[in-house]
């Protein structure tokens, strides 16, 4: 249910870009999601698409980029990037020694804008 | 014409909760963010915590609900300053409704501020409101399957209080299983096994709550 924050939040940045820079209208807005970040992805959908109407981008798609769970495991000294969202052990070496460097991301990475004004 | 806009998403909720942070550490007041399902014993848990540390700690409350003042009327009976924050649908306190309420709050006259977040076991662990410790409960007749179907509030937590010991013998519940879950989940996070109706089990969970505070 927190995805309609998630859209209202990612719409703000949006809409005070567009002030700054002057762009007139959105035609697209792409945002990186942790696998791990807890945000369902079809929910951040619907969310977008309610929340967009009034506002600079109410045309505009949203497109995810899903970001799977990554870590470095300090027993074997390896990377790894798995398909579930959580990790209890290494999936190489089956150690618990590592660290999660990926997977929890919420960030808005790019805009198709209309520049002609 | 493509942009990049590298940033967060929810930065601007994470730059109040900064905000809000700075404001009561200004103030010398240490903030506890309490969150778990609904009906687990947050309320119940809180006035025990009150009742049994208020000798040393001054405390005020945050109350996080949908609806209705029933929690903070609970809280209120037992002397300390209580803020109702109705969120009228919203499935969490965000770090700008905090900020709202920091003014009406006596912060000079306060140690801890406990912030008793909407009863949701997902969407509270997501918002940072500007807490020093993010603590939570478990049921224990929510069952043994909860830690690895919503991980993230128990990765984020600190302490995590299991409550309602009392039922054990009368539930299907695996208290091993939650123990060793919650371990591979998050194994920093402190474990006190209470039953809030009791008052069985809170003695350890007052002394790690009492250094906490004063670290």
């Amino acid at each position: 249910m927190h995805e309609l924050s998630i859209a209202m939040n990612i719409l703000e940045i949006v809409t005070q870009t567009c002030r700054e820079q002057g762009y007139q209208r959105v035609d697209s807005v792409s945002v990186r999601i942790g696998r791990a970040s807890g945000v369902m992805t079809e929910a951040l959908n619907f969310a977008f698409e309610c929340a967009r109407s009034g506002t600079v981008a109410d045309q505009a798609r949203i497109v995810i980029e899903e970001v799977p769970v990554g870590g470095h495991c300090r027993d074997c000294g390896k990377g790894f990037q798995v398909d579930e969202a959580f990790v209890f052990a290494c999936p190489l070496c089956g150690g618990t020694a590592f660290q999660i460097t990926s997977g929890h991301e919420l960030e808005l990475a790019e805009l198709e804008v209309d520049d002609e004004g | 014409m493509k942009v990049k806009v590298v940033k967060k998403i929810l930065e601007a909720n994470d730059r109040i909760a900064e905000n809000n942070r700075k404001a009561l550490r200004d103030k010398g007041v240490f903030c506890i963010n309490l969150m778990s399902a609904p009906g687990a014993g947050k309320t119940t848990l809180l006035s025990r915590t009150i009742t049994a540390l208020k000798g040393r700690f001054r405390f005020g409350v945050i109350e996080g609900d949908i609806q209705g003042t029933h929690d903070a009327e609970v809280i209120s009976a037992l002397g300390v300053p209580v803020i109702q924050i109705n969120t009228e649908g919203a499935c969490h306190l965000d770090a700008n409704m905090i900020s709202d309420m920091l003014p009406e709050m006596p912060l000079d006259d306060l140690d801890v501020l406990v912030i008793e977040n909407v009863g949701n076991l997902v969407c509270p662990a997501e918002f940072d409101v500007g807490e020093n410790a993010k603590v939570m409960l478990l049921s224990l007749s929510e069952g043994d399957d909860k830690p690895l179907k919503y991980p993230l509030m128990f990765q984020k937590s600190e302490a995590l209080i299991v409550n309602k010991m009392d039922l054990l013998p009368h539930l299907d519940v695996d208290i091993e299983k939650i123990r060793g879950d919650v371990k591979a989940l998050n194994p920093e996070l402190r474990l006190f096994e209470v039953s809030c109706r009791k008052g069985d089990g809170l003695d350890p969970w007052y002394t790690w709550l009492s250094e906490r505070i004063k670290r």
